[in-house]
């Protein structure tokens, strides 16, 4: 079963949200933001370009030049490969874990899995994040010290920011997976 | 930015769909409000203004009013907090630059603030404190936004020196389109009327409060030797030089006299100068003890300990150390200043000239009531004060408040201007007109950023639609949160 | 709960037979180890897994059967797997059954012995999960789980998650012994069944590396012995041994060494690591020294270096090295006059080794030159400032005397310079760090600045400690050396009164001062930033993990920071299938994970300090910071 649903992140921009769900034991959230736009792309460069350009006339040395064309595609490179995340995935697994991915426009993955047993809970939670504040999900982890504590809150979806409609959605589905009986008590 | 513990757990769904529960619909009768109370000074920091904020927050949450609370982060503790009863606290991440109180470039804290506001959907600003530079510009940028502004002032000012006259013009110039301002005591309520030039008729006089509950006299634990207690921040305002030449007289004076001072402060040093120049601190007996910072659980079992209070403030608008100290049944002396002489009834207090002489005269003469047997006893001083001033009372008053001031409407933009040009002075007028124009700029400039529909609207602890009261009976938090 | 079968993917395409495993009944979840296939004797397989559960303390059991159907469905062959139940008694017992022709399996786990009602076997949802068992039997897990002890008794219970998984697939390897083609009684399928990688030269170097170890060990045991003599313990050996870092790094270097060769086992899996990253590092400095040394010894570049590393030749001799080093490095940068800058280096460089010596003292007097020549300007009037005139000039004659004792210095110490850099271009062949550690050279040439530094100073210090003493009985304080506290205080008229004009003095003294202090200070940051960066490099080969960065880039599976899941085609009906593959620790934790001491303690104070430090003229030395001293 699969379906995708729309929703804008923080900024207003557009996400995707498809969820897949495998068997009642199993889902998947992916979350995919819109590529690097072209027109973006167009404009970083010909800016780099231009400012390279005046400062070429000014100093009247060619190095600059060869030194902006450096710098754009080493930039672009890094950009795709360490910065911009195409894709963020939340894979829920009952009795075994979640783990979590982001595709970054390179192709690169980064994986993390947390085990069932370390989990203590999926939760909404809000913090202050540059001049906003924002809802955010995180999963708390159980602190192995201490029965009730927690030792670390693992952000979700740390890329793409969605908003809360979008965050209300997830956190039900994965309420429902990690505590069957409360998540249909407050479903309506 | 993440906050722990179980109190802070959010239920998003449950939130959203939780029913108003019949009991509290009866509450429903007035119309209730969003509030945002705005002030630098909250807790951990302590203080009157921290208490006087979340005591009248938590009655208001009582009364079934939406209330969150504004203020800079302190230390460690920033983001967003649950207090009691779904007390919401935003510590938001300002700089602060002095005694506590954020620098203020009048526009930094915009983008910040129209983000509360509006996911809260804020109707009343509740400033808090003219010291407190957040508070201020609380203010401003929520009547840029349109929104209606309540100010409490807690602290009298001079009118001569060249600091005061700064302050004013600014207080003159923040508080010329407030629709309502609140004074603690009728002297605060005179000075500040006179200070930011008003109208007396937008200012409403509410005292502070103490819970009477949380200050029980304890004879038992009194010492057997007269004790006279000293709790305030040992700073200049509060007297703490006046302290220093009273304790060696009456040390001399009186044998079997000590004294108890909580409280920390710059001007500590004076008083352990004091101890050791007067051998005041033999490791026999210790007769001034000086026991630094206080929590605010602690001052309780400090106060049941001695007889006299002492209070020598210079300035004091409304002196709620007093009352704590009389609602614990312990005879009050302290200098006549400020609103100090409406606090009390004459025969609970013994006011004094702020002068050495004058306060060593009035403790002579407690000490000499106290030995003769004249005074009442403790719990019928209790009795007496823990009617005079309660917490319901003052939310009832200021809700009365928060009602009138719902009815009034805003000034916009064009009127507010004419009002700061005609009422602040040419100079400052206009100066200010200008930096509320660019205000409203950048406001423009960030609701084309970030419009209000992109605003997530956050779910409600409290109010009307509180998600929080039904649900989590108690906080496991308040422990923490009340200590420093 | 659901129940998850581990299944090792190298056993998909054996024939059908029995599931050996364990079962954790924590997690619910049956790991496969291994298939044996048929035919068997139920006693004979039922005597293997005793014999692999005492060596390895794992419980290994039966756990169900497997069913591969290649040729059309016998039916005789499902009503035989159902009847094995009965004999190898598992609760709960799993049923795999894979298809020709079909990607999807059907799994079924039956509960037979439920004693309340033994007529309704129950069957549990499953979850397939597909593993390798090479790389989970090789991968080592990061951050490592508590270490299982090898009683059997409670070895079970230490590890939780799945780190049990990766323990139990670890600790069985003697059910890994025997394969489907020994001749043994029970024929097994698992992850050697493909074959067994191995390699002759492995094993050589393996028989080999006992020997030598023991060469070496007793080699270098000689060495620290002959180290720990009594005549380096006499004082100005010893100080002066704990202050180069040519010493600290030969000392380092020795320590590293006698870790490799230490005839012990490695205890751990880390601590191997450390050898193996500490061995890869050593050779790779040693193979950069020799290299160096090579370069170094091939044309007489020795003398160049020395050139280099006296400070840049007298400027006024124009034949001199230097000028035309400039020359053709302006017009190298300019790109005008590209035939000028092919000019015949050789020619040049024969021209260099005919003036070295004299360049070589003269380079040391140019800087002499230069030192007289500020002092001269600060005695005057620089930048425009008005000094103390008397005091300038005394602090001025001071140091110029300073200088005048070091131009002797350097007379008597020029005809060694060389003979010292060419023994330091020998010790390259110790490795690249002990090479490196030129920076003892460095210190060596620039002591006079280090001399004018702590006059400096010290001298700045002694003002500022006065002025702030005496600020203080301004206001009547003083400061109580008992409570470390600031005291109000009366003083006499007299007291004040010279107190205050000992203040003006100091005050009016203090710019000359301040100068003085704030140039020579300038000119030991230079130097000080300087080695710190030797220093940092000399870190950076000394600790960087190579061997573990190596695996990391060629085995990744071999460091694991856990595992990540892959959900497989699904189909209606049928058991989830997940594919688990081992999710690679990222380089930068490698890096952390196995970075090598390094010799050189880090630097103590941050940024803030170090400048609370210059304001109030404290000294810093170069050793106690020894990392970039900056930092």
């Amino acid at each position: 079963m699969e379906d995708e649903l729309s929703f804008s992140d923080i900024y207003g921009g557009r996400l995707a949200l498809q969820r897949r769900y495998y068997s009642p034991s199993c889902r998947e959230f992916c979350l995919s933001c819109p590529r690097l736009s072209l027109r973006s792309l167009t404009a970083v460069t010909c800016s780099v370009w231009l400012a390279a350009y005046g400062l070429f006339t000014l100093c009247e040395n060619s190095m600059i030049l060869s030194a902006a064309i450096f710098i754009t595609l080493i930039g672009l490179l890094g950009y795709l490969h360490f910065v911009k995340i195409d894709q963020e995935t939340l894979l829920i697994i009952d009795s075994l874990g979640i783990q979590m991915t982001s595709s970054y426009a390179s192709g690169k993955e980064s994986t993390t899995f947390i085990e069932m047993g370390k989990v203590k809970d999926v939760i909404i939670n809000e913090a202050i994040y540059m001049q906003k504040v924002i809802y955010y999900l995180c999963i708390l982890l159980n602190d192995p010290m201490e029965p009730n504590g927690i030792s670390q809150v693992v952000p979700v979806f740390p890329s793409a920011k969605p908003r809360l409609d979008c965050l209300i959605e997830v956190y039900r589905s994965c309420q429902e997976i990690l505590a069957p009986g409360k998540a249909t008590s407050t479903s309506p | 930015m993440a906050y722990r513990g179980g109190g802070g757990r959010r239920h998003g769904p449950s939130a959203a769909f939780h029913p108003v529960s019949p009991g509290r619909l009866f509450t429903c009768r007035t119309p209730t409000h969003n509030i945002c109370m705005v002030s630098d000074f909250f807790y951990p920091n302590m203080g009157g203004v921290e208490s006087h904020i979340y005591q009248l927050s938590q009655c208001l949450i009582e009364r079934g009013h939406k209330v969150i609370i504004v203020t800079h982060a302190y230390g460690n503790r920033k983001g967003i907090r649950y207090l009691t009863k779904g007390l919401k606290v935003y510590y938001l991440p300002l700089k602060v630059m002095y005694n506590q109180s954020t620098a203020t470039t009048l526009f930094h804290s915009l983008p910040l603030l129209r983000y509360i506001f509006v996911r809260e959907r804020v109707t009343i600003i509740h400033s808090h404190s003219s010291f407190s530079a957040m508070a201020h510009d609380a203010l401003f940028h929520a009547k840029t936004m349109g929104l209606r502004t309540v100010f409490t002032d807690h602290s009298l000012f001079g009118f001569a020196d060249v600091s005061s006259v700064l302050t004013n013009k600014l207080l003159t110039v923040s508080l010329c389109d407030t629709n309502h301002i609140i004074c603690v005591s009728y002297t605060s309520k005179e000075n500040t009327v006179l200070r930011a030039a008003l109208n007396p008729e937008i200012v409403s006089v509410i005292p502070n409060a103490v819970d009477p509950t949380d200050f029980t006299p304890d004879p038992f634990r009194r010492h057997d030797s007269i004790t006279i207690v000293i709790v305030s921040r040992l700073v200049y305002r509060k007297g703490t030089d006046l302290l220093s030449g009273i304790i060696p007289e009456l040390c001399q004076k009186y044998q079997d006299l000590n004294f108890i001072i909580g409280g920390e402060g710059p001007k500590r040093i004076i008083l352990e100068e004091v101890r050791e120049r007067y051998q005041l601190h033999d490791s026999s007996k210790i007769r001034v003890r000086l026991l630094g910072a206080l929590e605010h659980k602690d001052v309780r079992n400090v106060l049941v300990q001695g007889h006299i209070f002492l209070n020598t403030s210079l300035t004091e608008a409304f002196c709620m150390a007093i009352v704590e100290a009389a609602s614990c049944g312990l005879q009050v002396v302290s200098t006549r200043v400020g609103g100090i002489p409406e606090v009390l009834p004459e025969n609970l207090i013994i006011l004094c000239e702020p002068s050495v002489k004058s306060l060593c005269e009035g403790l002579e003469k407690a000490i000499s009531q106290l030995k003769s047997g004249v005074l009442p006893a403790p719990e019928k001083i209790h009795n007496i004060v823990k009617t005079f001033y309660t917490w319901r009372n003052v939310a009832e008053r200021t809700e009365k408040v928060y009602n009138r001031v719902a009815g009034e409407t805003v000034l916009p933009m064009d009127k507010r201007l004419e009002r700061l040009m005609s009422h602040c002075g040419p100079v400052t007028g206009c100066i200010f007109a200008l930096l509320a124009v660019f205000n409203f700029l950048f406001l423009t400039f960030l609701r084309w950023m970030t419009p209000d529909s992109l605003i997530d609207v956050a779910i409600d602890a409290t109010g009307p639609k509180g998600a929080w009261i039904n649900q989590y009976p108690y906080s496991r938090k308040r422990g923490r949160n009340k200590t420093r | 709960m659901v129940l998850k079968a581990f299944f090792p993917t190298c056993c998909a395409s054996a024939d059908s037979g029995l599931l050996v495993g364990r079962w954790v009944p924590e997690q619910n979840s049956a790991v496969v180890l291994a298939v044996v296939h048929f035919p068997f004797i139920p006693i004979q397989v039922k005597e293997l897994l005793a014999q692999v559960q005492q060596a390895s303390g794992v419980g290994v059991a039966v756990l169900g059967t497997w069913c591969h159907r290649r040729q059309e469905p016998e039916e005789s062959l499902g009503h035989f797997l159902e009847g094995l139940g009965a004999i190898f008694s598992h609760e709960p017992w799993l049923q795999l059954c894979r298809e020709r022709g079909s990607k999807f399996w059907s799994c079924k786990a039956t509960h037979r012995q439920v004693p309340t009602s033994p007529s309704a076997p129950g069957e549990d949802q499953v979850m397939l999960i597909f593993y390798d068992q090479r790389k989970v039997l090789l991968s080592q897990l990061h951050p490592p789980t508590a270490l299982p002890d090898h009683q059997a008794g409670d070895a079970t219970a230490s590890t939780r998650g799945l780190a049990a998984v990766f323990d139990t697939v670890a600790r069985s390897e003697a059910l890994f012994r025997s394969d489907r083609f020994d001749e043994g009684l029970v024929r097994l399928s698992h992850w050697q069944s493909e074959g067994v990688e191995a390699s002759i030269l492995v094993e050589l170097a393996k028989q080999a590396s006992g020997p030598v170890c023991l060469l070496m060990a007793y080699l270098l045991s000689l060495i620290s012995a002959a180290s720990t003599c009594r005549v380096f313990k006499l004082w100005p050996l010893s100080f002066i041994c704990s202050k180069l870092s040519t010493c600290e790094q030969l000392r380092h270097r020795l320590e590293q060494l006698t870790f490799i060769f230490s005839t012990q086992k490695a205890e751990n899996a880390s601590q191997l690591m450390r050898k193996a990253n500490t061995l890869v590092s050593v050779l790779l400095d040693v193979a950069l020294g020799l290299t160096l040394l090579s370069w170094l010894h091939g044309k007489d570049r020795i003398g160049q270096l020395a050139d280099a590393l006296v400070p840049v030749a007298d400027p006024s001799s124009a034949s001199s090295v230097v000028v035309y080093w400039a020359y053709c490095g302006q017009t190298g940068l300019c790109g005008q006059e590209p035939s000028q800058a092919e000019c015949p280096w050789l020619l040049r460089v024969a021209q260099l080794r005919g003036r070295r010596k004299e360049s070589l003292g003269a380079g040391k007097e140019w800087v002499a030159e230069e030192l007289q020549h500020l002092l001269q300007w600060l005695m005057g009037a620089p930048a425009g400032l008005k000094m103390n005139r008397a005091l300038d000039q005394v602090l001025g004659r001071f140091f110029l005397y300073h200088i005048h004792l070091w131009i002797s210095y350097i007379h008597l110490m020029s005809p060694f310079i060389e003979r010292i850099l060419w023994h330091m271009g020998l010790s390259a062949c110790l490795g690249l760090t002990v090479a490196l550690s030129i920076s003892d050279i460095i210190a060596l040439l620039t002591f006079h600045i280090y001399c004018f530094y702590v006059y400096g100073a010290r001298l700045y210090c002694l003002k500022i400690c006065g002025l702030s003493s005496l600020w203080r009985l301004f206001r009547g304080k003083k400061w109580n050396v008992l409570r470390q506290r600031v005291d109000s205080c009366s003083y006499d008229l007299d007291q004040l009164f010279i107190g205050t004009l000992l203040f003006t003095i100091l005050v009016f003294l203090l710019p000359t001062t301040a100068l003085y202090y704030l140039v020579f200070t300038l000119l030991r940051l230079l130097v000080v930033t300087v080695q710190g960066l030797i220093h940092l490099l000399v870190d950076l080969i000394n600790s960087l993990p190579l061997y573990a960065l190596g695996l990391r880039l060629c085995r990744p599976y071999r460091l694991s920071a856990g595992v990540k899941f892959q959900v497989l085609e699904h189909e209606a009906g049928r058991p989830l299938r997940l594919l688990m593959q081992i999710n690679p620790l990222p380089y930068n934790r490698v890096v952390h994970t196995y970075r090598l001491p390094s010799c050189g303690c880090h630097p103590k104070h941050s940024w803030g300090s170090l400048c609370r430090k210059l304001f109030f003229g404290e000294l810093i030395y170069p050793w106690r910071q020894r990392g970039d001293k900056q930092d």
